[in-house]
């Protein structure tokens, strides 16, 4: 299985603690043989890289420096995430079989590259903009629920990381409860869970190993 | 190949969505090339009433949904609605098996969907720009004119080659992006000068503007400040001296207040008409009882109100900058005048009253020149034959779908 996945911290740049579980969650699915790359941002160490423990990563800056909010930042950062993901695309003759994007931000990637190539994705969520933001409803605020809301409906599976997370994502977006996992990153047998949860994705959309 | 060449378009409006000069542009530009035997898909902004998807002349227009939520301004807007605009367009693509040739994106406001596709399915981008933000705004000043010339910046160096409607354009586009020169191709706009042309019965239009005793100098453009309405409202007393005319000014903007109580002050309230927007019916009856048309702007990256203008009949004065210093000769398709300087804009309106012989000269010299050169099938001729010289190009290179 060949999985590409989105999050916008992954080591070494680290901004909470979802840059962390990223990259545990790459390192195992590499000891599960799975053909992992993990498509994120960093400014200035940009580029490919393997690591020893097996994860493909590759690392994009924006290409515009003069920004408005972390929307017209994180909208125009997505063209790159677009390039690259399609580039492994590409090089890996098409077989890409699964996106993993965590939090909002590379979720129109995630549709676009579902709509040209159709690879169901995962919308993995760490947290939502309705807790970050304490139920604001100003413009900026909307716009990432917007996203999120996008992301919700059109993602394969969405895998959160609480029972708690479960029922705001259903009560928040409605989506109903046969199409979100609850994995605990922190129980036994975590990984496996994770696997399971891409495997039902991947069943949901009828589709074999790529 | 044995199907038809296959572009898709992108602009943020096209009829009935019509906010400036993009959608009348795209509009005709598609259909020529439709007619030239191009498979025309256009991607679009949807609009109250206009439906999901609809066939217009043999052009495929698709209408994404265009962001209704608030947005915090309008260029965080621009991008919100191509989310939407770049998932309508992938979807579609990938029920044309990706087969396309070209994508074809005009102005900055489509530039994430056009990029993003262009990497997506490996095709070729071809990108229109109309206008430059640092044109606009005579400068970049702020931190959202800095994104959007970015933008644009970016779009420019991800297109394969860039058309630019004016010489004028071609030169400030290749400073302004830092462009190599053989990168941006020069091919004019074009007026649909049948339907200017067409012989109409004003005299009801007429009396609704101004009295028969009063020759018609018309206006019609936005109301900002680099159109230079307060330049032709300066040039009035001087005018007025010596012809008996009323200053019909059609259009809107943030100038109109400020240009109202500047006729006021000098007293001429009543020999001026601000019209407001008007319809394309009642605009093309105007054009048929106007005696002369005014272009004083200080900024113009094309002007198409002269090309408008001349192809109804009208004589034309223009200030001599940027786009219209091309289209017209002096003497011969209009008159030129200084631009931002009232005494030499009265100069050229009075020689063209004055003088009925010259302005017959001038307005058949100008209607000859319009339906040769401007004309939407020579735009869709030179093209299409861009298209295929940028596909031939991409064709022979190693950057493809594998």
């Amino acid at each position: 299985m060949r999985v590409i996945i989105f999050t916008w911290e992954f080591p070494p740049r680290i901004v909470g603690e979802l840059s962390r579980y990223v990259n545990r969650l790459a390192v195992e699915l590499v000891r599960r043989k799975i053909d992992t790359h993990v498509v994120t941002y960093h400014d200035s160490w940009t580029g490919y890289h393997k690591g020893i423990d097996g994860v493909k990563a590759y690392r994009v800056s924006n290409p515009i420096t003069a920004q408005l909010n972390i929307i017209t930042w994180d909208l125009t950062l997505n063209k790159e995430i677009e390039r690259t993901a399609a580039s492994i695309y590409y090089k890996t003759k098409r077989k890409v079989d699964l996106i993993d994007a965590h939090d909002w931000h590379f979720i129109p990637a995630a549709v676009n590259l579902k709509k040209a190539f159709d690879i169901p994705f995962i919308f993995s969520v760490d947290s939502l903009e309705n807790q970050r933001s304490h139920g604001s409803s100003a413009p900026i605020n909307l716009s990432i629920k917007s996203i999120e809301w996008l992301g919700a409906h059109e993602a394969e599976r969405i895998v959160v990381k609480s029972e708690r997370m479960r029922q705001e994502v259903n009560r928040i977006y409605k989506v109903r409860d046969k199409k979100i996992s609850v994995v605990s990153p922190y129980a036994s047998g975590w990984i496996d869970e994770i696997l399971e949860s891409y495997r039902k994705a991947l069943k949901g959309a009828s589709k074999s190993l790529a | 190949m044995n199907r038809s060449f296959r572009v898709v378009i992108l602009s943020w409006e096209f009829p009935p969505r019509i906010v400036g000069g993009i959608a009348p542009h795209v509009y005709n530009l598609s259909r020529d090339l439709v007619r030239r035997g191009i498979d025309t898909y256009v991607v679009t902004c949807d609009f109250p009433g206009a439906r999901e998807y609809e066939e217009i002349d043999g052009v495929h227009v698709f209408r994404a949904d265009s962001y209704t939520s608030p947005s915090p301004d309008f260029a965080t807007w621009v991008y919100l609605m191509n989310i939407n605009m770049e998932k309508e367009s992938a979807a579609l693509i990938r029920r044309l098996d990706g087969q396309i040739n070209l994508i074809h994106a005009h102005d900055w406001l489509v530039a994430n969907s056009a990029i993003g596709l262009k990497h997506i399915f490996r095709v070729p981008l071809v990108a229109t720009i109309h206008s430059t933000e640092i044109g606009r705004r005579n400068g970049l000043y702020t931190n959202y004119e800095r994104m959007i010339h970015q933008t644009e910046t970016r779009l420019t160096h991800e297109a394969w080659k860039v058309i630019c409607c004016s010489q004028y354009m071609t030169s400030h586009v290749e400073w302004a992006f830092g462009l190599p020169k053989d990168k941006i191709i020069t091919i004019p706009n074009g007026v649909d000068a049948g339907a200017f042309s067409k012989k109409f019965n004003g005299d009801k239009v007429r009396s609704r503007y101004a009295r028969a005793d009063e020759k018609i100098v018309l206006f019609v453009g936005r109301l900002v400040h680099e159109k230079g309405v307060h330049v032709l409202i300066g040039a009035m007393p001087e005018v007025l001296a010596r012809v008996n005319a009323k200053f019909v000014i059609v259009g809107n903007g943030y100038m109109k207040d400020p240009l109202i109580g500047q006729v006021h002050r000098m007293g001429l309230g009543h020999k001026a008409c601000f019209t407001g927007f008007i319809d394309d019916q009642t605009l093309k009856l105007l054009y048929s009882c106007a005696d002369v048309c005014v272009v004083p702007s200080l900024y113009e990256p094309f002007g198409i109100t002269a090309l408008e203008a001349m192809a109804a009949h009208v004589p034309v004065v223009v200030s001599d900058v940027g786009g219209l210093s091309e289209i017209i000769e002096h003497d011969k398709t209009g008159v030129k005048v200084y631009p931002d300087n009232s005494n030499s804009l009265a100069w050229g309106i009075t020689r063209v009253l004055l003088d009925p012989d010259y302005a017959d000269w001038v307005k058949t010299n100008a209607y000859n020149k319009v339906s040769k050169k401007y004309t939407w099938k020579k735009i869709g001729k030179r093209t299409k034959t861009l298209y295929r010289r940028v596909y031939h190009e991409y064709r022979s290179g190693p950057w493809k779908p594998a």
